[in-house]
Formats: structure tokens, C-alpha cells, sequence
């Protein structure tokens, strides 16, 4: 079995501009590299198309449904396509008392997307909530990448997300 | 003299059983045996939905939940899922104390408000006293508890089709991609509460989204495998396609004809 995984070429692999193939020369082709290969996959796609996902099962020779369960097990991976850039806004218990709640109905409407599911028309935001990024002090807190907006409010979205478009 | 001989004999035997006590009856053992199948050898009932006997224990159920304490513990008592547990020398068990019994009705009240249709379920948690949940039924309810006896049953079969998806309460049991389902009904039939469904009609099987054409008996005409089920045998098994092509009671039958020919 270990050879036939040696010599397969895949022709998904080619989708992706030969990405995925860099990817797979990094790690063992074995069951236990998977979440380290979808984490690299997802972060050069930006999300986990499916014809990304079975390709990753038959390089790694994991079944299919291995597979997709990982995948869809943590929160971390996205199976929908994301914006460029993706943001968290903190519903922790110290950001959600001091509103978090109206930042995310503001966040919705001003980019026109769910919380948690697809991305801005332009393509250029997805939004998430998340729980408690331990900044509780700077709450209600959002992040964008790697920036932190502290003491955030509704009125002060418009700026963070011109900013962040111009970035 | 038989002191020499004896020796290494009990010694060995010291090793491989070991004597342990279950609800006051003392039973010897298997070392290393999960303290469900001991109990269950002997009689001694123990209720579990996501223990298989053929696949490696799961833990997923707490059903199968029992007191263990040793005779150093001064009556120290703690709560194991039986499924899991090694015997171990002078192991105590109880599995119907209080504390086995209250847990196993959070257990089962649990399970009820998850799957509120389903009949093994409610008899189950019946036998416990509990009739209706007090927790809030789960909407739209099919009989899947996660279990996870599917996915092992189909991981040991080879076909590896069916996989938990999601997590929390989100989380489902399904099969990805139908094609590597080959339709053995594996899954459903070693799923407790009969959750799968499946059904045969004009020698097609249907499961998992997707018909199968059965392959008939060549002797009697009966439908009895699917393709894909054969090609999934001999690729494993390195039989030749002819083993699978008769039914169980005509090669019985067979073979009943051409033994009685040689013995009489
Ligand atoms: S609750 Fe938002 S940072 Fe802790
Ligand atoms: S049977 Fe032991 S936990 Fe389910």
C-alpha cells in the first residue's frame, strides 16, 4: 500500500497551481499529518474546497470520510469560501456586557454577511464571533488579523473597516 | 521433585486470571479482560449502547457505568465505564448501587430527550423509571445516539464511508461520499436503536443515498449481495468472485448433497 501512495499523482493537486503538492512534500504522507495539511492548505486558500479536501484523502491515503470529519470537527476550518480578510469580534462575557452584541448586528448590515457564514459582496470580509481573545480589559474588543481595536464601538466601525480595506 | 514442576505451572496461571468480586459473587477472570465482557460471561447484566463485541471499546455511552473499590481504598469507591476497565487482582465491583443506578438514569434521560422516538431508548430508560425526559426533547429527532458503533463497524469492514460530522450538538453521523459505500448493511444492522435506514425493493438495496443492484443467486435466483460488496470481498479476502456467487442455504445445500454422496 505504502508504494502505491509513493507514485500516486493526482491531477487535483495541478488545480491548485502545484500548491497542494508543495504542501504534501512537507509532511509524511500519513494519517497523523492530516490536520497540519488541511491548516496549510486553509491558509493557502484561504478555505477548504471540496475538490481541496478529497485531494489531501488521496495523498495522505485517509478516507474520504476521515477526512471530512476532521475538517468540519474543528472551528478552525472553513469549508465555505472566505473574504480576504477575516473579523473576530469578541462575544467573551466581558465584551459581551459591554455590547458586543451591537457590533455584530452593525458589523452584519454594514458588510452585508452572517456572522459565521460567507463573506462581503466585494469579497473582502468574513465575520466571526468568537469567545474571549483575552483582552478582556480592552473590551469590547474585535480583531482583524493580527490588529486588536480595543473599546470598540458602532459608531467607530466605519474607520476600522476603511481601514482594513486600505491595508 | 513436583514442587519443581508445579511452580512454573501456578505461576503462569497467577498471571493470566486474576480474582475480583462482583456484587458480592467471586468470580475468576482473564487478566486484562474489560470488566463488561466478565460480568457478562458470568451472567451479571450491564447495560451498554456503544460497546460492540468485535471492535475496540469506545466509551461513548456512559451506560455501561459501575463502582470499583480495592480492599486498600478504606471503602474509597469511584465510578468506571465497565466497557473500558481492565480486571485487576481484587478488584470489588458493584453495578447496581445507588450511585450506579443514579448515573445511569442522567444517562438515559439524557439519551431520551435526544432521541425521543426511538423504542429501545424509551424501553431502556423505562427500566430505570424514567418515562418521559426532563430535559427539552431535541426537535425533529432521528434515533442516532453517536454511538459511533456505524463508523467502527464500517472502519473494520474496510469500506471506511461513514464518519461523525460536525461537533457538539450539531454533530451527525454520515457518509461523505457515497462511492466508497459498498452496501453492506454492516452499519445497520449493529446499530442499537436501528437508526440507519435501509430498504430492498426490485433487487435494489437502497442506503445512504444511494441504490445498489443485488446480485443474484445463481442457483436460486434469491438477491444477495451488491456488486460492489463482492469486488470489496475479494479485494480483502483473496477469494475467487465464484465463492460469492450462491447463496448461504444453496451452498448449504451443496454441500449437504455432495457429503451425503461420499457417505453413503
Ligand atoms: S471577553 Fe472579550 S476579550 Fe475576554
Ligand atoms: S458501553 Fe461503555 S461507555 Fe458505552
Amino acid at each position: 500500500m505504502s508504494e502505491q501512495v509513493a507514485e500516486k499523482t493526482c491531477t487535483c493537486a495541478e488545480k491548485f497551481n502545484g500548491t497542494l503538492q508543495a504542501i504534501f512534500d512537507r509532511y509524511p504522507r500519513e494519517e497523523s499529518s492530516l490536520i497540519m495539511v488541511l491548516q496549510d492548505v486553509q491558509e493557502e486558500l484561504n478555505w477548504l474546497p471540496p475538490e481541496a479536501i478529497n485531494c489531501v484523502a488521496e495523498n495522505l491515503n485517509v478516507p474520504k470520510a476521515k477526512v471530512q470529519g476532521v475538517a468540519t470537527f474543528y472551528r478552525a476550518f472553513s469549508l465555505e469560501p472566505r473574504g480576504k480578510k477575516l473579523v473576530k469580534v469578541c462575544m467573551g462575557t466581558a465584551c459581551h456586557v459591554r455590547g458586543a452584541g451591537m457590533l455584530v448586528d452593525e458589523l452584519e448590515r454594514r458588510l452585508e454577511v452572517n456572522a459565521g457564514k460567507g463573506m462581503s459582496p466585494d469579497g473582502e470580509f468574513s465575520l466571526e464571533t468568537v469567545n474571549c481573545v483575552g483582552a478582556c480589559a480592552m473590551a469590547p474588543a474585535i480583531v482583524v488579523g493580527e490588529n486588536y481595536y480595543a473599546n470598540m464601538g458602532p459608531d467607530k466601525l466605519k474607520r476600522l473597516l476603511n481601514k482594513e480595506r486600505e491595508s | 521433585m513436583i514442587k519443581a514442576v508445579e511452580k512454573p505451572v501456578s505461576h503462569s496461571e497467577k498471571d493470566k486470571t486474576v480474582r475480583i468480586t462482583i456484587d458480592g459473587r467471586s468470580i475468576d477472570a482473564p487478566k486484562g479482560m474489560n470488566l463488561l465482557e466478565v460480568a457478562r460471561s458470568n451472567g451479571i447484566d450491564i447495560p451498554s449502547l456503544c460497546y460492540h463485541p468485535g471492535l475496540e471499546a469506545f466509551g461513548a455511552c456512559r451506560l455501561c457505568v459501575v463502582e470499583i473499590t480495592k480492599p486498600g481504598w478504606e471503602n474509597w469507591r469511584k465510578l468506571v465505564t465497565s466497557c473500558l476497565y481492565p480486571v485487576e487482582e481484587d478488584l470489588i465491583v458493584y453495578t447496581r448501587s445507588p450511585e450506579v443506578m443514579e448515573n445511569r438514569r442522567v444517562v438515559l434521560d439524557l439519551q431520551l430527550a435526544r432521541v425521543p422516538n426511538s423504542d429501545v431508548i424509551r424501553q431502556l430508560a423505562a427500566e430505570y423509571g424514567i418515562h418521559d425526559t426532563t430535559y427539552t426533547k431535541r426537535k425533529d429527532a432521528d434515533n442516532c445516539i453517536l454511538c459511533g458503533i456505524c463508523v467502527r463497524v464500517c472502519e473494520a469492514v474496510g469500506a471506511n464511508a461513514i464518519s461523525t460530522l460536525s461537533r457538539g450538538p450539531d454533530k451527525y453521523v454520515e457518509v461523505p461520499d457515497p462511492e466508497a459505500c459498498i452496501g453492506c448493511l454492516a452499519c445497520a444492522e449493529s446499530c442499537p436503536t436501528d437508526a440507519i435506514g435501509w430498504h430492498e425493493e426490485n433487487g435494489i438495496r437502497h442506503i445512504w443515498h444511494r441504490d445498489f443492484e443485488l446480485v443474484e443467486c445463481e442457483t436460486c435466483g434469491k438477491p444477495i449481495l451488491t456488486q460492489q460488496q463482492i469486488d470489496h470481498f475479494v479485494e480483502k479476502s483473496g477469494l475467487e468472485e465464484r465463492y460469492f456467487a450462491k447463496c448461504d442455504s444453496c451452498r448449504k445445500k451443496e454441500t449437504a448433497v455432495s457429503i451425503s454422496r461420499v457417505m453413503f
